[in-house]
């Protein structure tokens, strides 16, 4: 059965959806939310989540999240719970007049839950996400991610954030590299050098041109991201490579301004399905990695409580 | 019977199998054939979702193992079973209203929360003051004084002039009030909610007459006698946790929305608070034999700051033409006072030397 070929198979990846389907699910949410005073968060984050995995494609075949409210609702009381003993211990100290102790103690609270909560949120998501009934995963050593996370902040603090460009690139190379499809790996090679230098040469030009040429970086930042992205499986390969150009950024950044301000925010729908869409519709897949042959490999996991986390904490890593 | 054709994936690898698919609607089940065997999916161990025109069904029990079905007659006669046997819920009657309808619920939500900003808000803010001991205006009040005040140039002789001056007035407090005169270049005055009242020296300045100074303490003991500041926290409090509560983070642009919405409301209940000062601290002239001219005598002078305290004073205030204009309705049916009172005038003097 298994196909061994080594010609160049051809892929496509596109999003379906569209705002006005979204909008209606937009809006059924924003209702629960008003009734029940927000308690269906959980519930309402599942099904935007199952619409926008839905709506995207490869191949024909469509992704799909198989997270649910409830255990999304659960990691919400246990992250409620952890932020509260944490505060409770901050307010303790200042209580007692030891603010300074209080603060140091928050803080370093917070910056211990960032890599615990990234962690579990890729752990949470990719187990919940599947293409043709194949999980994804992922791999990532909690322990390791937490003690690079600390080298980095602090590389990042003594270098004035200059280092942040390193940061952002190593995490990124460490969370994509332990993402898996099945038996499919990931790998993410861009540099912090590299970025760095995109970043500053982006930054000078904004500022020269007066906002001008920020489309331009846009473009130049979405590329960066997406070509250094590729997959594995048995020798062969699977390479990103994004099409889009300035004058896309341009239509997508302008255009979702424009609706946002004359719908008073309720072309919310829109805005999230247009973006979307040109970034599914921009991303070239090219190898020779048969679809067809890809292998269960990954396992359940569905403690939610790191993607809550990442929620509280307004990170949002996920690609 | 029906039957139509439909993908399978098994969970197992990534194969697409094409299958036979069937639907018993008398057992209430799905059937179909696989390499491996024979399935039989009941409707109520199944979940399904519809996209397009795809119809994807999963097991409970394995909810890697899907199958998908694009045939139409075949999904409606399907989801048509479902709703038959209660299996489809109130989530999808709602999510298939279609966008009038969903567009109808943003909008009357969208009005549901001004509502609750101009309605709900002040209602509860209000019931809320009276829950609040009155303490906590002192103590609020003695912390900015302490603050800000003490740190300033505070000129003590004028500062206990108008403090006599005062107290030659029927104010109505239930407060101990408190006059502090603080040397400055800044046109302004306030009152703290534990009964301080500020006055700057360069307001003092412009004014000619006792009654103008009687007009700015009526004003300012409005303010204090009805718990304006004490008031104004907790509407904007009570705004806060609205927002919080209601919108999360569902839509964050609502959010901001909503929260613009607030602070513009912010303002108006300060212009109505003011307003309400600027009234009852006329009647208090009045009360107290004082022509009310002085307010509106007062505000015509302070209409020669505006261009310095532009924006905020319009904002947050009520334009100084409109405060003229009702308070001269205010007195217009009320007798002239044309008698001085000459211990006010004694104290008055004083301050302006």
């Amino acid at each position: 059965m298994e196909n061994e070929s080594t010609e160049v198979k051809s892929y496509k990846l596109s999003f379906n959806g569209n705002g006005s389907t979204f909008f209606g699910i937009v809006v059924v949410n924003w209702l629960l939310s008003v009734i029940t005073l927000s308690i269906y968060y959980p519930w309402a984050k599942a099904k935007q989540l199952k619409y926008m995995y839905s709506s995207t494609t490869l191949n024909d075949d469509s992704f799909a999240f198989n997270g649910t409210g409830k255990e999304m609702f659960k990691g919400y009381i246990k992250t409620l719970v952890i932020f509260g003993l944490l505060f409770a211990i901050f307010g303790v100290f200042t209580y007692y007049e030891m603010p300074t102790l209080g603060i140091l103690v928050l803080y370093f609270g917070l910056f211990t839950i960032m890599p615990i909560a990234i962690h579990g949120s890729y752990r949470y998501r990719m187990s919940r996400s599947t293409w043709r009934g194949i999980r994804f995963g992922y791999r990532g050593d909690r322990t390791e991610l937490m003690l690079n996370f600390f080298k980095w902040i602090f590389f990042t603090i003594i270098s004035l954030g200059i280092y942040g460009s390193w940061m952002e690139m190593n995490l990124r190379s460490y969370l994509i590299g332990n993402i898996r499809m099945g038996d499919v790996e990931f790998r993410y090679k861009g540099k912090g050098l590299d970025y760095f230098l995109l970043g500053l040469k982006g930054f000078l030009l904004t500022l020269i041109t007066l906002g001008i040429y920020s489309f331009w970086f846009y473009k130049s930042l979405f590329e960066y991201y997406v070509n250094n992205i590729s997959a594995y499986k048995d020798g062969k390969e699977i390479t990103f490579k994004s099409k889009a150009t300035a004058s896309d950024m341009f239509n997508l950044l302008f255009v979702n301004y424009i609706i946002l301000i004359f719908t008073l925010g309720l072309g919310y729908a829109w805005v999230v399905t247009r973006t979307m869409n040109l970034v599914f519709s921009r991303i070239q897949l090219e190898g020779d990695i048969d679809l067809d042959s890809i292998q269960q490999t990954e396992a359940d996991y569905t403690d939610a409580t790191g993607e809550d986390m990442s929620d509280f904490l307004n990170i949002d890593f996920i690609m | 019977m029906n039957l139509t054709a439909a993908t399978y994936f098994d969970g197992i690898s990534s194969i697409p199998q094409q299958i036979e698919l069937t639907l018993d609607e008398l057992q209430g089940q799905l059937e179909f054939k696989t390499s491996i065997g024979f399935n039989e999916w009941g409707i109520e161990e199944i979940s399904v979702e519809q996209f397009g025109n795809t119809l994807e069904i999963r097991h409970n029990d394995n909810k890697v193992a899907l199958i998908k079905v694009n045939n139409p007659d075949f999904i409606a006669e399907f989801l048509g079973l479902l709703k038959q046997k209660g299996q489809l819920g109130w989530y999808h009657i709602f999510i298939h209203l279609g966008i009038k309808a969903h567009i109808l619920i943003a909008v009357l939500i969208l009005g549901l929360i001004v509502g609750g900003y101009f309605l709900i808000i002040p209602w509860v803010a209000e019931k809320a003051v009276l829950i609040i001991p009155e303490k906590y205006d002192a103590s609020l009040g003695q912390t900015f004084f302490t603050e800000y005040v003490t740190k300033n140039n505070v000129d003590s002789a004028k500062t206990n002039t108008l403090n006599e001056f005062a107290a030659e007035l029927k104010l109505n407090n239930s407060k101990q009030l408190h006059f502090t005169v603080v040397q400055s270049d800044i046109v302004n005055a306030f009152a703290l909610p534990d009964g301080n009242i500020v006055v700057y020296t360069a307001l003092l300045d412009k004014m000619k007459a006792y009654d103008e100074l009687a007009g700015l303490i009526g004003h300012e003991v409005i303010h204090v006698n009805n718990r304006h500041t004490m008031k104004m926290l907790c509407r904007n409090l009570s705004g806060y946790i609205f927002i919080s509560v209601v919108l999360t983070d569902v839509n964050g642009i609502m959010a901001v929305i909503a929260d613009n919405a607030r602070n513009l409301e912010s303002l108006s209940f300060s212009r109505q608070f003011e307003q309400e000062a600027d009234v009852q601290g006329t009647e208090l002239m009045i009360q107290n034999g004082i022509n009310p001219k002085g307010m509106t005598t007062l505000f015509t002078r302070l209409k020669s700051e505006e261009k310095v305290l532009v924006p905020t004073f319009i904002s947050s205030h009520p334009m100084t033409d409109d405060r003229i204009k009702y308070i001269n309705e205010l007195i217009k049916d009320k007798p002239s006072f044309s008698t001085e009172n000459k211990r006010l005038t004694e104290l008055f003097q004083e301050i302006k030397n």
